[in-house]
Formats: C-alpha cells, structure tokens, sequence
C-alpha cells in the first residue's frame, strides 16, 4: 500500500471508530462536545504515531512471547513523556488536556495497530499508519462531537446556536451510544450502497 | 530456560530505558511545574480577592485526609475577608476548591483549582452556571439537590456526585472557617 493509501485506511475503510469499533469508551465518554472529542483527536493522534514509530523500530527486540506488556509499556512511556511535558511547557493548553492524555494509556485502538501493524511493517508505513489512524479517530470523534453538542446541549464549541436544549440525553453517556450506534450504522450504508462492502468487519478482521 | 533468560533480559532492558526515559523527562519537569502551580495559585488568590491588597497565609487544617491551606485578606491592614482552600472526594479524584468568603462569612465566589472528574460530565463544576450558584451563600444555605427552580444549588444532570463533593468541600471549609474566625461552634 501507498503511503496514500495507508493515510486513506485509517481515516475511512478502517476507520477506529465507525469500521474497526475499537476505543468506543473514549467515543463515547468525550464526545458530548465537539472541543472535547477535538482535543482528546489531537493527543491520541500524538500517541498513537509515536507508539506506531517506537514499536517499529523496536520490532526486532521485542520478544514475541512478551510483546504485549512491551506495547503497553512504550505506549505508557509516550503518554507519560506527553503529560510532563505538556504540563510544564504549554500550561495553557495542559488545563484544557490534561484530563484526557492519562486516559490514552489503555486505549484499545493504540495497542491494536501497535500489534496487527507496527509490529509487523517498517518505520516509515508505520508512522503513517498511526496518523492515518490517529487522524481517523480524530475525525470520528469530532463527528460524534458535533451531532451530540448540537442536539444536546444546542450549540457548536461553547458557542450557543439554539437557545434551548433540544435533546438532553444526547450529551449523557445513553446518548453517546445512539450517536455512535447511528452514525456506525450511517457509514456501514454508505459503504454497502456505494462502494460494494460488507458493513463493518470488527477489530481487525480485515488482516 | 534460554528463552526464559531472552524474554526477561528483553524485558528488563527495555524497562530501565523506558525508566531513564521518564526519570529524565521527570527531573526536567517537575521544578518548571511546580513553579507554574504556584504563580497560578497565587493569581488565583488574587483574583478570588481583587480588592485586597495584601493575601497572608494563616495556616493549614485537614479536610478528608487532605491538607488545605487558608489565608486572611487585608486591605489597608484590615482584615476584609477570607480565603481557603478545600477538597471535596468526587466520582474520580479530590476536587481542589478555593473559596472567597466576606467577614460575614457569606461565599463571595468559588473557583475549581484542580480535579480529574469525568472529561464531559464531571468537569461541568469548572463551569460558571455551577460555580454562580454558590455565591452569597452562608453555610447553612449550602445544599446539593437534584430538583430544578428551588434556592438551594441544583447538581449538574449527570455528575451528581461531583456536585455533592464541591458541596460538601465547601461546607466543611466554611465550617472550619466559622469555628476558627467568630468562634460559634454548631
């Protein structure tokens, strides 16, 4: 595959969230605004590129019989690496962030590229997977982000669009699950009616 | 047994990089955030007390098994008023709360200092609505309800528990504060 193409995969045909339907916690958990879904895209972006890189490069090394706790253990590094760093350099940011960067730690779709790609390919498509990934789930998180601020709290990053709420629940974790659901369901159509594919293939399954 | 002796050795190698990594990066942050959390904490003084021109730490008093600080705000040497901060056991984490109170002991404003509440729900108690509701309040009017339009502070819909423990941080401190500045004990 292209670089191209390994951008295009993260960010549609397996997109984390809507195709591969890994780190649905965090979809649903952050989501009730687009600046959270945004912000929490950003530093899983980071991480999973940098996770994606270091077990490249590290494929070698690590044994096989250990290499989860070894993912795991890179993974953590660059979280915590992050945390520090952005605590002490960019405060201003770290108060909007600095809730959702430790929750990166355990999130499925890091470790899952880091086992079904990084591990397997060299440094160069692996940094481009990450981002395709990272960027995927970016995306979803803010089109989840944007549907449920919308209806649930009627406005658009902070900004007031409706002077009501129209749909409570939407930004409660029930609402979550609607949003998610739909918009799973929404992709999976566009995909069978136009480009000829079998809905959503589960974590992993298209290796 | 040999590949025994490969999985810890790659193991073992791995976590003291890994260690000297975060060790490094560590020592080189730490001194530059504690720093930053000060100058913020002071700023944040400042700002809970704009019109006193001279913020003195009185001391420190214990609320659920941590230490918060207070401090006495003068303006011209007069004491106009207070300032503590306290904790409240939220859903995740001790929620850091300052509060600004008058000598009469009514609240004047609170502010969030720190927590790691749920990103969406909990942390809604940064939020001004919440934090209004606090405002000119004396201790006994402090009451965290559910119900919507009554005098009391309504809970944020969905972080209930976040809610209480602001409530409840804010009413041991201003306890605390009642007991040490006018003496009334109830």
């Amino acid at each position: 595959m292209s670089y191209w193409q390994l951008l295009k995969n993260g960010i549609f045909g397996e997109n984390p969230v809507f195709r591969l339907a890994l780190s649905l916690c965090p979809a649903v958990a952050v989501t009730n605004s687009v600046k959270n879904g945004f912000l929490m895209g950003i530093a899983v972006l980071f991480v999973q590129t940098m996770a994606n890189v270091t077990t490249s490069l590290l494929r070698k090394f690590i044994h096989p019989k250990v290499r989860i706790p070894s993912y795991m253990f890179i993974i953590a590094t660059w979280v915590t690496v992050t945390d520090l760093v952005m605590a002490a350099y960019v405060r201003d940011v770290y108060a909007q962030m600095g809730l959702y960067i430790k929750l990166i730690v355990a999130f499925a779709i890091i470790l899952s590229r880091s086992e079904l790609f990084a591990s397997k390919n060299k440094v160069v498509p692996s940094f481009f997977d990450g981002l395709g990934m990272g960027t995927g789930f970016l995306l979803a998180l803010v089109i989840i982000g944007f549907f449920r601020e919308l209806l649930g709290r009627g406005s658009l990053w902070g900004i007031p669009i409706v002077p009501t709420k129209p749909l409570l629940i939407m930004i409660l974790p029930a609402g979550g699950f609607f949003a998610v659901g739909i918009l799973m369901g929404f992709f999976n159509w566009i995909d069978m009616k136009f480009f000829g594919g079998k809905g959503a293939s589960g974590a992993g399954g298209g290796h | 047994m040999k590949d025994m002796m490969k999985i810890t050795s790659s193991l073992v190698v791995m976590f003291i990089v890994a260690g000297i990594i975060m060790t490094s990066v560590f020592a080189r942050t730490a001194p530059i955030i504690k720093i930053a959390k000060e100058r913020e904490e002071k700023e944040a003084r400042q700002k809970m007390m704009p019109e006193a021109d001279d913020i003195i730490e009185a001391g420190k008093w214990d609320v659920s098994g941590k230490q918060g600080k207070y401090f006495e705000c003068k303006k011209s040497g007069e004491t106009t008023g207070y300032l503590i901060s306290t904790y409240g056991k939220g859903y995740s984490s001790y929620i850091n709360i300052l509060i600004a109170t008058g000598k009469d002991m009514k609240i004047k404003a609170i502010n969030i200092l720190s927590h790691s509440e749920t990103p969406g729900l909990g942390d809604e108690i940064e939020k001004e609505y919440f934090r209004k509701q606090f405002e000119g309040k004396s201790l006994e009017q402090i009451e965290i309800v559910k119900a919507e339009g009554t005098d009391k502070i309504q809970a944020i819909s969905g972080a209930t528990i976040s809610s209480r423990a602001v409530g409840n941080g804010v009413k041991e401190a201003m306890k605390f504060l009642k007991e040490k500045y006018t003496g009334v004990t109830d």
